[in-house]
């Protein structure tokens, strides 16, 4: 029931790596005000990352090896990598995170998240 | 076009000889056949001679040993193989002329087409013409009539503003216009998976456009910037703040966008230079570029993307009849830049006299 999941995590070391159980990924999802899941070397991930920390927020990021990537889909329930989660709950890809900026709505959810300080 | 399957041509030599001897003999002759070039003409002719000998010989040496049949044979043989090598070379030659003249035309239409475009027709506008890619073909097609609607629309904008109409009308032509942009961007994404490179160079655009180019397209803020703002007058307060808000937002996501592009050069160029003055080859590195252009579809989808949302978050900030002024002031300024293409390619040059 409980796998383990390899996947790297990197807040500052890349080459840093934890197993982590498939319910320790929904704690670490839920323990960061705001989280962006990618695909290690993504650059989609990038462009997630440097939005959020464009608007002053500190995210905290998990790269997922290429073997893992379809568990951690699963586990997630998404369809594709990034996935950005904001105060522990789920947000969407960078299509959804980008709209929402447009529209106004990113901001208030960070800072009612605690992921910014403004 | 088996030399054995012959058409049963009559003669008047059928009855000099045993049937099955004039079959495998005609069967080098065909009638039926259209005008041959020279060269088989020379077979032929070789054969005729041949075979009038062979013919005279085999009546002569009807009841003699088969030696002189072997002979008669193998020649026989040679012909045909001859005569069929020939076949198949005019073949391929006929092929091949065919083929350059659908080419001929291709390029007439791509040249017709650029010329339309004000496009500077150069070699390698030419070059494409010459990646003979459907998707990137018929995309083009459809460009084609995207500008031919967007013209009409924006005329249509134009006389909907200058008359009276109320605002449940001038709705559908804001509706019909944007809508017109969207279709625009699902274009873009089929072909872009066809050749994302084609899209990321604007190869469809005019020259002046794609001087603006930014990640396949226009750039959201610039569009606020020097489009919008700067001819909506009747704003409110409110409506001022949030265009200000719309640029800013745009501004940061293009900024995202922008530094995701670079780190996907830097990993292409790091792909690419691996293993450079190494001994072997680099079709692995090549293999792995390939790999990391995949990602490239997907920032020309993210930034179609951005801009479908802010133009929709703009007529969501206005009203319906500063939404039809600020798509008509798009359609003008994409209009201008497009003259401007023409009147650039079409310039006088002045004729360069080099000193000797």
């Amino acid at each position: 029931m409980q796998e383990a999941i390899k996947i790297p995590t990197s807040l500052n070391a890349e080459n840093s790596v934890r197993f982590l159980r498939r319910d320790e990924v929904r704690r670490m999802v839920a323990e960061s005000a705001v989280v962006v899941v990618g695909r290690r070397g993504c650059c989609m991930s990038h462009v997630a990352k440097r939005l959020l920390q464009g608007l002053g927020a500190n995210p905290a990021a998990f790269e997922v090896d290429d073997k893992c990537e379809d568990d951690v889909l699963a586990e997630l329930r998404a369809a594709e990598l990034p996935v950005v989660f904001v105060g522990g709950r789920w947000l969407g890809g960078l299509d959804r995170i980008m709209a929402s900026h447009i529209t106004g709505e990113l901001t208030p959810l960070l800072k009612q998240a605690g992921a910014l300080w403004l | 076009m088996n030399s054995t399957t012959t058409q049963f041509v009559p003669s008047r030599r059928m009855g000099l000889y045993e049937p099955a001897h004039q079959m495998s003999m005609w069967g080098d002759f065909r009638l039926d056949s259209p005008p041959p070039p020279p060269l088989m003409l020379e077979v032929n002719a070789n054969s005729n001679n041949q075979s009038e000998d062979t013919f005279g010989a085999s009546h002569r040496n009807d009841q003699e040993a088969s030696k002189p049949d072997d002979k008669v044979l193998r020649r026989l043989a040679q012909n045909r193989e001859a005569a069929r090598k020939s076949r198949l070379r005019k073949k391929a030659y006929v092929q091949q002329l065919e083929n350059s003249k659908l080419r001929l035309i291709q390029l007439e239409q791509e040249l017709d087409r650029a010329r339309q475009q004000g496009l500077c027709v150069d070699a390698t506008q030419l070059a494409y013409a010459g990646n003979t890619n459907p998707g990137i073909t018929a995309f083009e097609v459809e460009y084609g009539h995207w500008v031919e609607e967007q013209n009409r629309q924006v005329s249509d904008l134009k006389n909907a503003l200058h008359s009276d109409m109320g605002d449940m009308e001038l709705q559908i032509f804001v509706d019909g216009g944007m809508r017109h942009y969207f279709e625009l961007f699902a274009m873009k994404v089929t072909a872009a998976r066809a050749d994302v490179f084609y899209i990321m160079s604007g190869m469809w655009k005019t020259s002046a456009e794609r001087f603006f180019l930014w990640i396949g397209g226009f750039r959201p803020s610039e569009l606020l910037k020097q489009v919008l703002s700067p001819h909506l007058d009747d704003l409110t307060e409110q409506q001022r703040l949030d265009i200000v808000n719309l640029r800013q937002s745009c501004q940061q996501a293009e900024d995202a966008l922008s530094q995701g592009m670079e780190k996907l050069q830097f990993i292409l160029a790091q792909a690419i230079a691996d293993g450079l003055l190494r001994e072997g080859n680099y079709l692995p590195q090549i293999g792995a570029a390939m790999n990391k252009l995949e990602d490239l579809v997907r920032f020309v989808i993210q930034a179609d993307h951005l801009r479908q949302e802010t133009l929709q978050q703009i007529s969501r900030i206005l009203t319906i009849r500063q939404a039809a002024s600020g798509l008509l002031a798009l359609g003008e300024y994409l209009q201008r830049l497009r003259v401007l293409s023409s009147c650039w390619s079409s310039r006088p040059r002045d004729v360069c006299v080099s000193k000797i």
